[in-house]
């Protein structure tokens, strides 16, 4: 491996001192681009109790281009896909260096927070988001009892 | 990946029926009727068919930005509901032959494309497998459904870290794991059980549980395993090499000196550079030998760059899998979780003895006339930058010159590195000419790296990779420091929004301010 960037290290550092309410990242002990995340559930949100499980890989060129992540934990959301691939901007063309490990993964806990069915990755979900709101919610609720609850 | 497919989902639950009959697997499948046909297909002998086609599928699947085959997607679909998952895993277990070179690499694939398991189909899988002690012994599963059974393991302590990974690995998993660290068994149990033991203690808790029982045996069975990492035989060699890298790297004796400190460097003057090397690549203490066992493409770097003149290499094949070796400069960069390595640029060129190609630019040319390589195999690489040409050849039998790659190198003026990609499983041993060659060039004089490179002392240590990580980890960053990079200080203005700090090689690769988006018309240096 070439040389870890210090940005990373950096970020690392920060992250176990100061880590972020709600969210834990911890750098794999064998790779230290690669963070094993776990994001809790908004209160007030369908996913409010489970415990969702994601990768995030620091490509070689970050910070110059965004972190690849990814959720592990199976769960039902308009702009998260079945392989758990996310559907936002910043993690695309509105990255910008500035933005860290920590503000990726307010933003997707903010996505849990408030789902966007009208910019969807995964389109049957984000349908029935949209035509039966109250159905979309339970399944969500129902997802997150089943696949995000179990530990 | 493909992007169209999970976006068409209906409901599946009417569909999706463990009783429904069985439908015959079809060999020609568009993806649009993939979901439907894999429904329908949870009878035990078509899904190991599918398994059966896809390994087939893999040895020919070369193209990176290809959509997911429709082969995966079923078997993604079949394996989305927890009845699915185990009988894939299930039928992976019972049909993927031992002599296939793509058998294991397979498994990691099929487990990398389908979603992650909840941890109580894992658990019903552990109880699916009835894993023990007494069942690792017995004679009631054979070789193939061992080996595969522990590759499985690997697989899933891969991909559930933390207390889920703890919750896995319960006494019996161990029992079931441990009781093949012995050489009475097949050599590719033992080598996949070590690996997957590996995985597992990846997650602190189950190290220490792995650890305090290793102590508990008279002689620690790594101990044993790692006397055999330069062992005639293949299979054994790997398992030797995976124990050594085991107690260098995760489960480190006590009173134990680590392999680098006591190797004997003296002849060695170019090794694989352990500071040009992607994440999870394994080196050996002398440096030479190289093995990955993760899901990524791992590729590596030499420390000796060759300019002008021709040069000459050899490896040797440990590994019959898919492994990408050649030649590389620096400007080749190392994508392992996309799957690029050695060959998949403008920059690298490389072969590939498994599926008897030569990748260059990402595309592959096929090589006729010649067998799939095999364990003990001699891969010959030349580069003659006189003539402009590289020249593989396998045992003595030359390829046909390769050319292009050096007029795609030609501008950036950077010389070449041997450098070598790695799929799951797979392992290589370089001569860089600190051995005599067994199949030397004979058409034209040429010179071995080893007689013109030369490594201080402290270059020749492969340090454990815990090390390098700790070091690295407790480095201290000076406050003025670049906010992008934290390398160096930050000294610039940007313009017109007069954000600072930034440093002038970062600033340099922006076209908008990192924290406003405003368009940067001009970089002022400060002082």
């Amino acid at each position: 491996m070439a040389a870890l960037p210090r940005r990373i290290i950096k970020e690392t550092q920060r992250l176990m001192q100061e880590p972020v309410p709600g969210i834990s990242a911890v750098p794999s002990e064998t790779n230290a681009r690669y963070f094993h995340v776990i994001v809790t559930g908004p209160e007030d949100s369908p996913f409010e109790g489970g415990l969702f499980k994601l990768e995030l890989f620091l490509p070689e060129d970050y910070p110059m281009s965004a972190p690849k992540v990814r959720f592990i934990t199976k769960i039902y959301h308009p702009n998260i896909d079945r392989l758990g691939r996310i559907c936002l901007d910043i993690l695309k063309d509105k990255w910008s260096p500035a933005l860290q490990i920590r503000t990726v993964l307010l933003s997707i806990q903010a996505l849990l927070s408030a789902p966007n069915p009208d910019d969807p990755l995964a389109n049957d979900v984000a349908e029935l988001w949209k035509v039966n709101e109250s159905e979309a919610i339970r399944n969500a609720k129902e997802w997150t009892r089943r696949y995000a609850m179990d530990n | 990946m493909g992007s169209c497919w999970c976006k068409d989902k209906t409901d599946e639950r009417e569909m999706y029926s463990p009783t429904a009959g069985p439908a015959s697997a079809s060999m020609s499948l568009s993806p649009g009727d993939a979901r439907l046909r894999a429904m329908k297909a949870l009878d035990p002998s078509i899904v190991d068919q599918l398994v059966m086609e896809m390994l087939t599928l893999i040895a020919s699947f070369v193209d990176n930005d290809e959509e997911s085959p429709v082969l995966l997607v079923k078997l993604h679909v079949i394996a989305d509901k927890e009845e699915g998952w185990l009988q894939v895993v299930s039928s992976m277990v019972n049909v993927i032959p031992l002599d296939n070179p793509l058998g294991p690499s397979a498994i990691t694939i099929v487990f990398d494309d389908c979603p992650l398991p909840s941890r109580d189909s894992v658990i019903k899988l552990t109880k699916l497998f009835r894993l023990s002690r007494q069942r690792a012994l017995s004679n009631a599963l054979d070789v193939k459904m061992k080996r595969n059974m522990c590759v499985v393991l690997g697989c899933i302590a891969e991909k559930l870290a933390g207390p889920n990974s703890v919750a896995v690995l319960t006494e019996e998993t161990l029992d079931f794991l441990l009781a093949f660290l012995d050489t009475n068994f097949e050599p590719c149990i033992v080598l996949f059980a070590l690996i997957a033991l590996e995985k597992f203690a990846h997650t602190t808790e189950n190290k220490l549980v792995i650890r305090s029982r290793f102590d508990k045996e008279d002689v620690n069975p790594l101990l044993k395993l790692e006397k055999l990492a330069n062992n005639e035989d293949y299979v054994w060699r790997q398992v030797g090499f995976c124990a050594q890298w085991a107690l260098d790297n995760l489960f480190v004796i006590e009173n134990r000196p680590l392999s680098y400190e006591t190797v004997d460097m003296t002849p060695i003057n170019v090794i694989l550079n352990s500071h040009d090397v992607s994440e999870y690549l394994k080196i050996s203490c002398n440096g030479l030998e190289a093995r990955c066992d993760s899901y990524s493409f791992e590729s590596v770097r030499c420390t000796f760059q060759v300019d002008n003149g021709c040069w000459y290499y050899e490896v040797t094949i440990v590994t019959p899998g898919v492994m990408q070796i050649g030649w590389a400069t620096k400007n080749s960069h190392f994508l392992n979780h996309e799957g690029y390595g050695i060959g998949d640029d403008l920059y690298s060129l490389s072969y590939d003895g498994c599926r008897k190609l030569i990748w260059y630019k990402a595309k592959p040319a096929s090589v006729q006339d010649l067998p799939e390589w095999q364990p003990g195999d001699i891969l010959g690489c030349l580069i003659d930058l006189n003539t402009r040409e590289a020249i593989f050849s396998l045992n003595g039998r030359c390829l046909t010159p390769c050319t292009e790659i050096f007029e795609t190198t030609r501008c950036c003026k950077q010389g070449f590195f041997a450098a070598a990609s790695f799929m799951a499983f797979q392992q290589c041993r370089f001569n860089f000419g600190h051995l005599p060659f067994s199949f030397p060039p004979t058409d034209r004089p040429f010179m071995a790296f080893n007689d013109y490179a030369r490594l201080t002392d402290e270059e020749k240590k492969v340090l454990p990779r815990r090390y390098y990580l700790e070091k690295v980890r407790n480095a201290s960053i000076p406050e003025n420091a670049c906010t992008l990079c934290y390398d160096a200080v930050a000294d610039c203005t940007l313009e017109p929004c007069f954000h600072k700090g930034f440093c002038s090689k970062c600033a340099a690769q922006l076209r908008e301010c990192p924290l406003c988006r405003a368009p940067i018309l001009n970089v002022k240096r400060d002082i």
